[in-house]
């Protein structure tokens, strides 16, 4: 039984890298036979200006419209962007076959080893954006991370694929400083937990105390420290745990503008990544702060900056933030113009967070 | 009062000329000889202008003595194959002041040749060496003259004259003067230099004092036509030129001495007969038709006199008082002023009348200025309220000055001949441009003749971008009657014309390489000071100035654009180059392919397409 599923998840995997092989391979022939007929070759990106940005209430994210930009390389402007994105899918399909993995910086340099410019690694990060958009696939999934800041601890076991590592597994809570998720983490299978839930905290500092008050037993939960916004590899992870492990999931953050917004694109996504799918959580809960805990919890709190303040406005023009809790506690922040963060609560002792707000949360959830 | 009169009078041209050196260009050793070498090679170019020649001007500067710091002595000499100067004419002609052949109203470089004089006059004065003259007219004999000016009596000093067999025809000019070479160098260079740019048919050799050559060939093989000598447009004339074309168009009563009786005898086919008064009117009626004016004039005075010709020896006309109907005479027999009372019914009184006042003013403005017919003349004394037939000689002060201040505002009179104006050609002017700049692209235009004040004036222009050209453009050459404008640059109507120009709009940008050459040719350029440098902004002369440059620009802005395309079409290809290879390369191995795709051909093809369009 367990061989089988693990078969059946390794034969995924397989897939998922063949697909993007596949994909690199189709574009790669046709600007090879543009080239070998005397054609110019192009290729035609989703836009990803603001007017082609829109949110798609039955999938609950953000995706792209229906416009897209030719990029020719019969356009001399365009020549050089084009050659760099030509690059850059040549440059993936090593890494996906060879199985190696690169970060955005060493993009930017490794470029230069192949005489391809670069003005600086916003120039590079631009390219990647864009051959993500063309496959509707993320960097992860043709083997470009970025530097990893977050990290997970609970009862999972998982089985490496990376190269020099495949069959090996592992379980996530022998470590208590946790596991950083980077891409071996991301591109493991996930073999089986104990489990119930996951809980993913926006700060480091609590996601430690969390570990040490072993909320992971407590709760029968995996805890995952977004280390702020969420990087995509840990959405990408939240996802699978989620979908495959088919476990909730669940987001505390500080009680402020950000902290709601952290939450949000957990779930639904954010207007940068509108042209990628698979990497939300739809279900995903923000269970709090809120700013009506702020009140309810007596929480000690700072006042709101112009910048915090300007973020609610610009949030309360989102077409997620028009409904429930997310319109209600954009209100109430904006309100009382007062924020309070996640270990605000140390002010009624160092469990008072483990020990009576989360029981609390976690039953709500529940209800939500 | 009176003496203050004489005193005047007793001041000779060269002695004025002296005393104001200043305002011919000679104020200091500097501008001194570079005011000398113009006079000189100006000359020289204008006598072969005038004839045809294709100009060979050499000119050299050399140190009396080289070790001496500047200012010192120079020998400057300038040598031409011109139609040199008869023999006869040379001494006056270089010894005096406000001797010359050049009054008629023409183009001509320099005018009254009043400036060589002035260098010789300068040299005299501050080194006291004579001017050395030689000269050929034929190309056989050449007549060699050392001489110094007397400036009190503005009279030339002959110290030397010789004859020497030469081959070749020419003026040789040379005189000893102070001057500074040091400073004055860089800007002789450039005039010599720009002057062969405005005179491409001309050679122009330069050896400097520091042994230095500057030659410089001729690189067209036409002359431009010659100017005309025409008579002056009603619109640039004033009250004292009127007076001194009037003397032209009187006759004056014929002084009856014995060669006039002896020529009016011979006319009537007298001999040596003796007629008696009524014979003598009988011979002239039957014969007047073949007389001339002087000796109607005579006849008629005799018919009034009823003398013979022994009694016409012994008086002297006085006066014609044509409204007293009175002739005066002095009788030398009874030494007393006598007069007779005309008959106005006589036929022999209008030609009395008509002899001393001049011709009418219509006759006088159609043969006197150009481009009046009999019509025009009409209709112009109506318009300054004169009759017709108004006799020149009878016009008072003040009707003078009427009719001067009539003829500048009448206008329709046409404009101009400017067949007085020699300006260089389209063509010479874009050789000499070509030749000079190297430049990528060039083009001229000479626009039509205009006027301003009734001086008729031509603009002639080019304008050259890129090549060879240095940056930092436009540079402007300025041209006057073939004299290149070198300093005083600010204040030129050619520098506020090309500075009023927005060259943004003509696609030219940053340190732009290019040059402006501008040529005004006319019979008076009306220069702002007696310089000689900058050109005073008329209205007319800056209109055509604009217009030109506006045409040019026009043709500049379209060749810039295309050369901007064509480097747009290189730059391209050099992309294409540079990046169709790499994606060639990646592709490929995106492909699963061993080979690469043929691109090369693709490459081609855009270079070709990219040619076309360049």
């Amino acid at each position: 039984m367990t061989t089988n599923k693990a078969k059946d998840r390794k034969l995924k995997t397989n897939e998922k890298q063949k697909s993007i092989i596949d994909a690199l391979k189709m574009h790669g022939a046709k600007v090879y036979d543009d080239l070998e007929n005397g054609q110019f070759p192009k290729f035609s990106i989703p836009s990803r200006s603001v007017s082609n940005i829109v949110y798609d209430k039955k999938i609950r994210q953000y995706i792209l419209g229906n416009s897209a930009a030719l990029r020719s390389s019969r356009n001399s402007s365009q020549l050089r962007s084009f050659t760099q994105l030509m690059w850059l899918a040549f440059f993936a399909n090593r890494l996906t076959q060879e199985k190696k993995s690169s970060t955005l910086r060493d993009v930017y340099y490794s470029s230069q080893a192949f005489d391809i410019e670069f003005e600086d690694q916003s120039e590079s990060d631009n390219i990647i954006v864009d051959l993500e958009a063309i496959l509707s696939k993320p960097r992860e999934d043709f083997h470009i991370f970025p530097e990893e800041r977050s990290s997970i601890f609970g009862d999972l076991n998982i089985e490496y694929t990376i190269p020099g590592y495949e069959g090996k597994t592992m379980n996530l809570s022998n470590h208590p400083d946790g596991y950083a998720i980077g891409p071996s983490l991301t591109t493991a299978e996930l073999l089986d937990t104990s489990a119930e839930i996951v809980i993913a905290i926006e700060k480091g500092g609590l996601f430690t105390r969390f570990v040490e008050e072993q909320v992971d037993k407590k709760f029968k939960s995996i805890i995952i420290n977004t280390g702020g916004q969420a990087p995509r590899s840990t959405r990408t992870l939240l996802k699978r745990l989620h979908d495959e492990m088919g476990l909730p999931v669940i987001v505390l953050t500080d009680g402020d503008v950000y902290g709601e917004h952290i939450a949000m694109v957990i779930k639904s996504g954010s207007a940068n990544a509108a042209h990628l799918r698979d990497l939300t959580v739809p279900d995903a809960k923000w269970v709090g702060v809120w700013a009506t805990d702020i009140e309810k919890f007596k929480l000690p709190t700072i006042p709101m900056t112009e910048s915090d303040i300007k973020r609610c406005h610009d949030l309360q023009s989102d077409p997620r933030y028009q409904e429930g809790i997310w319109k209600k506690e954009l209100d109430v922040f904006l309100k009382i113009k007062r924020k309070a963060e996640l270990e605000a609560f140390s002010k009624y002792g160092l469990t008072n967070i483990t020990e009576k707000y989360l029981p609390q949360k976690l039953e709500l959830a529940k209800s939500l | 009062m009176s003496s203050i009169k004489e005193k005047f009078n007793q001041i000779s041209p060269s002695e004025f000329f002296y005393r104001n050196r200043d305002l011919a260009g000679f104020s200091n050793p500097t501008r001194s000889l570079y005011t000398a070498v113009r006079e000189f090679v100006e000359n020289s170019l204008d006598a072969c202008d005038q004839k045809g020649i294709f100009p060979d001007v050499h000119m050299s500067i050399k140190a009396v003595d080289s070790e001496k710091p500047d200012p010192k002595p120079y020998i400057l000499t300038v040598k031409d194959n011109g139609p040199g100067i008869e023999s006869k004419h040379v001494p006056l002609a270089f010894g005096t002041v406000l001797y010359g052949s050049k009054f008629g109203l023409k183009q001509a470089r320099g005018m009254f040749g009043l400036g060589a004089t002035m260098a010789i006059l300068y040299g005299q004065i501050t080194t006291n060496k004579p001017v050395f003259v030689k000269s050929s007219t034929d190309g056989k004999i050449q007549d060699e003259f050392e001489l110094l000016l007397d400036i009190q009596k503005n009279k030339p000093v002959i110290l030397k004259h010789t004859t020497k067999e030469v081959t070749k025809r020419g003026l040789s000019v040379s005189i000893c003067l102070e001057g500074d070479y040091a400073k004055a160098g860089s800007k002789i260079k450039d005039y010599v230099y720009e002057t062969s740019l405005i005179t491409p048919y001309a050679t122009i050799t330069f050896d400097d004092p520091k042994g230095e050559k500057f030659h410089y060939s001729k690189i067209v093989n036409e002359m431009p036509p010659a100017p005309t000598i025409i008579r002056p447009h009603a619109h640039g004339i004033d009250v004292e030129t009127i007076r001194r074309m009037m003397v032209e168009s009187q006759f004056e009563i014929p002084t009856i001495d014995d060669a006039m009786v002896e020529k009016v005898r011979k006319d009537l086919g007298l001999g040596k007969k003796n007629l008696a008064f009524t014979g003598i009117m009988d011979k002239a009626k039957k014969r007047w038709k073949t007389l001339s004016r002087p000796v109607r004039v005579v006849i008629a005075l005799m018919s009034f006199l009823k003398m013979d010709f022994d009694k016409l020896n012994k008086i002297r006309i006085e006066d014609i008082d044509v409204s007293n109907k009175k002739l005066f005479y002095w009788d030398f027999g009874d030494s007393q002023s006598k007069s007779v009372e005309m008959d106005s019914e006589s036929p022999y009184y209008k030609q009395l009348t008509g002899t001393i006042q001049g011709e009418t003013l219509t006759t006088f403005l159609t043969k006197r200025f150009q481009r009046i017919g009999p019509t025009t003349a009409v209709k112009f004394a109506e318009f300054a309220g004169f009759k017709p037939e108004k006799r020149m000689g009878s016009m008072t002060n003040q009707e003078l000055v009427k009719l001067s201040e009539s003829l500048q505002k009448f206008e329709d009179f046409l404009s101009p001949d400017p067949s007085c104006l020699a300006p260089l050609g389209e063509e010479p002017l874009e050789k000499g441009i070509k030749k000079f700049f190297k430049p990528d692209f060039c083009e001229v235009i000479q626009r039509p003749a205009s006027a301003y004040s009734g001086f008729p004036f031509i603009v002639e222009m080019g304008i050259a971008y890129g090549g060879e050209i240095r940056p930092g453009g436009p540079h402007v050459y300025r041209y006057a009657n073939r004299i290149p404008l070198l300093y005083d640059e600010g204040s030129d109507v050619v520098l506020k014309v090309v500075n009023d120009s927005d060259w943004t709009r003509y696609k030219i940008k940053g340190d732009p390489p290019f040059v402006i050459v501008t040529h005004i040719c006319s019979t008076r350029i009306p220069y702002k000071t007696v310089g000689k440098e900058n050109v005073a902004d008329r209205p007319e002369i800056e209109r055509e100035l604009r217009l030109g440059l506006q045409f040019l620009s026009r043709k500049l802005a379209a060749y810039m654009s295309k050369r901007g395309q064509a480097e747009m079409a290189k730059k391209r290809a050099n992309l294409y180059a540079k990046y169709i290879p790499l994606i060639a390369q990646f592709s490929t191995e995106l492909s699963g392919k061993t080979k690469e795709p043929n691109y090369k051909k693709m490459l081609e093809e855009e270079l070709i397409v990219d040619d076309k369009q360049s």
